[in-house]
């Protein structure tokens, strides 16, 4: 963790005090010392100054007795009066200058200047004698002057006094000097106490800044190993860590995931808009913002937050490191880092969730595999072996016939274009068995490669590549269907192994594969448009009953045909003829509508009548839809009578319904079985009454000349 | 199965190669399923595929092609060993193509050209082929995608 502010500042604070006190110790300690040096100074001069006074008064007293000897023997006296004039002088000049100096403070001192005070009176006539003392008579030879005994008598009055004083002088000077003496002594033990005190002072704060030193050198250590434990942890999570400011930029650490997931190093100072915005959409990239910006308010709840993350599962492109794109799926989780201020940073953490996202993907595609394919099976179970293998039959080899209307050579829009109306035709023709037969997860691929087709055809310009998501698709279906034989292989092991035991006996056997898809009979198609007729009811909630007949006539040439031509003129009845029962209530007829279906021959061959109560075609709704559908033009249409206008529905590409459901839509119903009958040399006809019935007739010449015709 | 956009990673790789070798884009005809052996040209450039797919991406073109190409790109050495090298080309440029887009997820191998019209191509059973036609002028060559 990095160091806080804060705690820097403290830390200079505690130093810059510790350098103060230091110094103003330092300081203190000089200024003290230097004055207490001072008073020292002083009092050592006086000290000395009083030493050397004490030893005066005697020294007068013994100078005052020489001159007297002298001035008794007739002696020369001039040189011990010079030398008590000079012994005085300096006693009086010495005495004068301490006291003048004002640095002792002692009653000593004022006494002893007292007692020197009484001295000038005596010694002034001694010491300003300036005559000749002595006569000389040849007769008694040297004598005293009158003077001279003048003088005499003043040393004699000098030297009683000196008697009497000095003792009492050199003892107030002694006691002066000792004075001097104890005060010094105290000043120097003073200063010697000031100098340890500001020496233990200064060790005292130089042991402060020591330790402080110390403990500062310790937090540092332990920040740089919490700085290298968070770089370690942020170069070892597989996550992107960063935290974002109030302006929503990216703080100056990271961790490496982060570099590693968006391919750059420049995050420092980087928007969250700047980091996302090639990334992703701009609708994508301005709900982000919005909610980075919901973050920082106070108000809203941080588990609400989550819950409305739109980046929790991002998908990005981004440079795969070869040169190439690459899709990668991140997770972004948001927590606030909260301050004593309130929201200080957001964290922001990354996962990548690739690998998780593609897994989860391929488990729900397992799923759903593995449902379609229950549910195929559970389809299976009602379903004749048989009917099921020629359906298998049927549909792979219109699925080879796909396959080879793809693989025709083409290179110009056209040529595309001409494939398209190939595809839905056959493509129609599988969904519409696959229905019949309830076969629903083959229903649902089909349906959806007719969608692609679709799509095609919306296209202005087509080229090969639009027809890549089709041979992908076409593969997938062929790969379906395989599954569906061999699981049909494996319920008719199952089922023959019943009776058999014990199981492992029982021979795996190959069901039987029809040579031909005519091998089926139609009279078989009963159960099937049944149950097809019950699913279409539920499916666009309509009631209604099939009754059929005739269908055992039907010769085998004709059975495919037959079989496709119900199965898609019942679906149109489902889904365009019979109303729903309100409506038809609200007509005046049973809620329960009929569809009829009768086959039987006639004197030109076969005639197949297929014939529902529902509302009937209205000739202007075909009209409009073929204009919608722009098949016709409006001049067209105004120039159309009846029997034009419901020619249309035989159109390709005609339908009257909007949308496109898996029954119907697509407009290549009636187209197909229109083709069909052509292609047997026969007829078909309609006739309507609006809100009555509709009814198509099929004639079909005889089975013999209809193989000639195919032929 | 094998993703749309996974096949269109090695159809661009082999018009990206006539766009920048003859200056003149190749276009891509109706893709369909293989059925049968495989059909080949005179000669074809492999890439064999392990990793996330498994299997054989080659590029199949006529001689005629191949010739009218290189005077396209000024060369005038039409041996068999410079037919070789510039299918072995146009295989490195799908090989190219398919490791930037994929990346780490697919392991490529160097290319490998064969001749002949019944070259020993590897085999997978099992494996649906998508064979997508590359026209390129009045020519037409062939790229083969037959992965897992």
């Amino acid at each position: 963790m990095m160091p806080a502010a804060g705690t820097d500042r403290r830390r200079q604070l505690v130093t810059a005090a510790i350098g103060t006190a230091l110094t103003l110790v330092m300081g203190l300690v000089l200024f003290f010392g230097f004055r207490l040096a001072t008073h020292m100074r002083a009092d050592i001069t006086a000290l000395q100054a009083a030493s050397t006074l004490q030893t005066y008064p005697e020294e007068i007293s013994h100078q005052l007795n020489t001159l007297r000897d002298r001035l008794e023997v007739r002696a020369y006296a001039g040189q011990a009066l010079a030398d008590l004039q000079s012994t005085v002088q300096r006693f009086d000049q010495e005495l004068r200058q301490i006291n003048a100096a004002g640095d002792v403070d002692a009653p000593q001192l004022g006494r002893a200047l007292l007692l020197w005070h009484q001295y000038g009176p005596v010694l002034e006539p001694v010491i300003s004698f300036t005559g000749q003392p002595y006569v000389d008579s040849d007769s008694s030879g040297s004598s005293l002057s009158r003077e001279g005994r003048a003088h005499y008598a003043a040393v004699k009055r000098a030297q009683l006094f000196a008697a009497d004083n000095a003792r009492p002088l050199q003892t107030q000077l002694s006691t002066l000097a000792q004075t001097l003496q104890r005060t010094s002594s105290a000043a120097a033990a003073r200063l010697r106490s000031l100098l340890l005190g500001g020496v233990l002072a200064a060790l005292v704060l130089a042991g402060a800044a020591a330790y402080f030193q110390f403990t500062r050198a310790r937090h540092e250590r332990a920040a740089r190993e919490a700085q290298e434990q968070t770089r370690d942890i942020l170069k070892t999570v597989r996550e992107g860590f960063f935290l974002l400011d109030a302006d929503y930029r990216i703080g100056s650490v990271w961790s490496d995931a982060l570099s590693k997931m968006f391919g750059r190093e420049d995050f420092a100072g980087l928007s969250f808009e700047e980091l996302l915005q090639e990334l992703v959409s701009p609708a994508t990239l301005a709900t982000a913002t919005k909610y980075i910006k919901l973050l920082w308010g106070d108000r809203a709840h941080e588990n609400l937050m989550k819950s409305i993350n739109p980046l929790g599962q991002l998908e990005i492109t981004m440079d795969n490191g070869h040169g190439g794109k690459e899709t990668r799926f991140l997770q972004f989780d948001f927590h606030r880092v909260m301050g004593p201020q309130g929201i200080k940073h957001v964290l922001c953490a990354v996962g990548d969730i690739t690998s998780s996202v593609l897994l989860a993907r391929e488990l729900h595609e397992s799923q759903e595999n593995a449902n379609a394919q229950l549910d195929m099976m559970l389809g299976m179970m009602h379903v004749d072996p048989l009917q099921l293998v020629s359906f298998l039959d049927t549909a792979e080899t219109g699925l080879k016939l796909v396959n080879t209307i793809l693989k025709e050579p083409a290179r110009t829009d056209a040529e595309f274009r001409k494939k398209l109306s190939g595809l839905f035709r056959e493509l129609h023709s599988i969904k519409g068995e696959a229905s019949a037969l309830n076969l629903k997860s083959v229903a649902s691929r089909v349906h959806a490669l007719e969608d692609m087709v679709s799509d095609c055809k919306k296209r202005p310009e087509l080229s090969g590549s639009d027809f890549l998501p089709l041979v992908l698709k076409l593969d997938d279906l062929l790969a379906h269907l395989r599954g569906i034989r061999e699981m049909a292989s494996r319920l008719t092991a199952l089922k023959d192994s019943v009776p058999a035991a014990p199981p492992a006996a029982a021979p795996r056997a190959e069901p039987p594969r029809p040579e031909r898809r005519n091998a089926i009979k139609v009279e078989d198609l009963t159960p099937i448009l049944q149950s097809m007729a019950e699913r279409l009811a539920q499916d666009h909630a309509k009631r209604f009953k099939l009754k059929l007949a005739g269908l055992a006539e039907v010769p085998s040439t004709y059975s495919a045909t037959i079989k496709d031509c119900l199965i898609q003129m019942l679906r149109n009845a489902a889904v365009h003829g019979i109303e729903a029962p309100e409506a038809r209530r609200a007509a005046t007829k049973d809620d329960a509508g009929l569809v009829q279906v009768e086959f039987r021959k006639v004197a030109e061959g076969y005639e197949l009548v297929f014939e529902d109560d529902g509302a009937g075609i209205s000739v202007e709704a075909l009209r409009a839809a073929a204009l919608k559908k722009q098949l016709i033009s409006e001049e067209e249409a105004a120039g159309m009578d009846n029997r034009a206008s419901m020619a249309l529905i035989f159109r390709p590409g005609f339908s009257i319904q909007e949308d496109v459901s898996m029954d119907a839509g697509r407009g290549v119903g009636m187209d197909v079985v229109a083709r069909s009958v052509y292609a047997l040399g026969g007829k078909i006809g309609v006739s309507t009454h609006p809100g009555k019935y509709t009814r198509f007739k099929i004639v079909l010449p005889p089975a013999d000349a209809a193989s000639s015709a195919v032929a | 199965m094998l993703y749309e956009q996974e096949l269109k990673t090695f159809v661009e790789g082999t018009t990206n190669f006539f766009e920048v070798a003859a200056q003149h884009p190749a276009s891509i005809g109706s893709p369909y399923l293989m059925e049968g052996s495989p059909s080949v040209h005179e000669y074809t450039g492999v890439i064999n595929i392990s990793g996330k797919r498994e299997g054989v991406v080659y590029f199949t073109a006529p001689k005629a092609m191949l010739t009218v190409l290189l005077m396209k790109m000024q060369e005038n050495d039409f041996s068999h060993e410079t037919m070789k090298d510039l299918v072995g080309e146009v295989a490195n440029t799908i090989s190219g193509n398919a490791r930037r887009d994929f990346g780490r997820d697919f392991v490529i191998s160097v290319p490998s050209v064969l001749s002949g019209e019944k070259p020993a191509l590897p085999q997978r059973p099992g494996l649906r082929s998508f064979i997508i036609p590359i026209n390129w002028r009045s020519h037409s060559a062939k790229l083969v995608v037959s992965l897992t």
